[in-house]
């Protein structure tokens, strides 16, 4: 037992380290194809291996971002995994920041008057689209 | 008295001067419909959904894959692109979604191209912020048509079909998304103001979402629009490797290497299809071009030898062609000793 607890860690880092590299997506059926990607970024891309390691890590952050978004854990998996390397790859950097399109006037609901009044001006001015009412 | 009415506007802001800086779009401008040439086109077919409060996404993806051949009700694309959380849909979400749907997701590159693809008859889903960078207020809407001499962008939005809006306020609201455009197309429409490998980028997608079917059509349309395009030939092999069609894979790669001897990406995807049907010999041959080619994927194309001279010496060159990665199933290949 006291040797089983000794390797316990290794054993574990090991088993996790085997998972991952399962689990990481190959293209094609032999990883030696090597993909359309590799024509499209060639020379300024970096190595298929990496960039395969990249973007699995990049999907993986992008698809929690997603779940902690309230979607579906299978359904944010699967619109991640419906994103290139490059696509995945950049937005896993900024997720929380990017911007969801939803709808007008409810998106200000309790906001102040005077963010109101801003925006009726700016409305007026055609810097800004909120209002039915203003008509341009 | 509106123009009156808007002077003392104009006044009454220039007295607080940091709301009026505020409220100055990002530099530099570059308008899209706004004091362009006149013209004026309307994409016809488009149907409108109505977009209930944040749902905007969806009903906006209806349209434009109504448009395109593919009919379905906003519901049933509410489930595919909505971010509960954030009350709305994420620009990566519509094009995943697009994907899934078998359509070409294809970003606009700048403001100046929504005129032209209108004009070629393609809608657009652009994604404007009707608020301030400070007050946010995102919304996605289709772009139909535009008129240059009045002025005026038609938009499907909110509930409003096919509603003329002002070009100027509208590149107002479209430039705060950095001019976020999105086109939906059928495989094998090219976008009028698509560059060769931004396409390319936009069909490797459709094979990412598993569309192998879908992405070989569109490298088809891509090869039509780019005959010899290294990036569509490799893209048609990938597609019907995956799909294991390796004769068709093979005729693909054979053309990439004619119309580009200098690319080893080509010569070490055409070795493996080579050897996967069993034709080690020549697959080794090719292989040592993609070899001599060398280049940032020179390790890969290093692998791919070594991995064939492995696979030709285990096979002892058997009469029949077979391909060898089936030989991993095979019996001879357990170690002696083994049931």
């Amino acid at each position: 037992m006291p040797f089983l607890r000794r390797y316990a860690g290794l054993v574990i880092r090991m088993q996790i380290l085997a998972l991952l590299l399962a689990f990481l997506p190959a293209p094609g059926v032999n990883a030696a194809m090597l993909g359309t990607r590799s024509v499209l970024e060639q020379g300024a891309g970096p190595s298929e291996e990496r960039a395969r390691v990249d973007s699995f890590l990049a999907r993986q952050d992008v698809g929690a971002a997603l779940r902690a978004q309230g979607v579906d854990p299978l359904e944010a998996r699967i619109r991640a995994d419906s994103l290139t390397e490059t696509e995945v790859r950049r937005l896993a950097e900024r997720i929380d920041r990017i911007p969801a399109g939803g709808n007008a006037v409810g998106a200000i609901v309790g906001a102040l008057v005077f963010v109101f009044i801003v925006l009726l001006i700016t409305d007026l001015l055609g810097l800004t689209n909120i209002f039915p009412f203003v008509n341009r | 008295m509106f123009p009156t009415y808007r002077r003392r506007l104009v006044f009454a802001l220039s007295c607080c001067g940091w709301v009026s800086s505020c409220a100055t779009p990002p530099s530099p401008r570059v308008d899209s419909v706004a004091h362009t040439d006149a013209g004026a086109t309307e994409v016809t077919g488009v149907p409108f959904h109505p977009q209930e409060t944040w749902q905007c996404g969806p009903a906006a993806l209806a349209m434009v894959l109504g448009w395109s051949g593919e009919s379905v009700p906003p519901q049933a694309l509410v489930g595919e692109v909505y971010s509960p959380a954030r009350k709305g849909s994420l620009q990566a979400s519509m094009v995943a979604a697009a994907r899934r749907h078998d359509r070409v997701a294809f970003t606009l590159s700048g403001p100046a191209d929504l005129t032209r693809e209108l004009e070629a008859g393609n809608p657009v889903i652009v994604l404007q912020n009707l608020g301030l960078s400070w007050v946010p207020v995102w919304h996605y809407a289709v772009a139909i048509g535009y008129d240059g001499a009045a002025n005026t962008v038609t938009l499907h939005t909110g509930t409003s079909e096919a509603k003329r809006l002002s070009a100027t306020v509208f590149d107002n609201t479209w430039a705060r998304s950095g001019y976020w455009g999105l086109l939906v197309l059928p495989p094998g429409r090219v976008p009028a103001t698509a560059g060769e490998t931004a396409y390319l980028r936009a069909v490797e997608g459709l094979e990412q979402a598993g569309r192998q079917e879908t992405a070989a059509t569109a490298y088809q349309g891509a090869l039509t629009r780019w005959p010899g395009s290294l990036g569509a030939l490799v893209g048609m092999a990938n597609t019907r490797y995956a799909s294991g069609d390796l004769p068709g894979a093979e005729s693909a790669l054979r053309a990439a290497t004619r119309h580009h001897p200098g690319s080893g990406i080509a010569y070490n995807n055409l070795a493996q299809v080579l050897s996967d049907q069993g034709r080690h010999a020549e697959a080794l041959a090719v292989a040592r071009r993609a070899v001599e080619s060398g280049g940032s994927y020179s390790q890969d194309f290093n692998d791919t030898l070594k991995e064939i001279v492995r696979r030709r010496g285990s096979s002892n060159e058997s009469t029949h062609a077979r391909p060898s990665h089936w030989q991993d199933q095979d019996h001879s290949q357990h170690p002696a000793g083994q049931p």
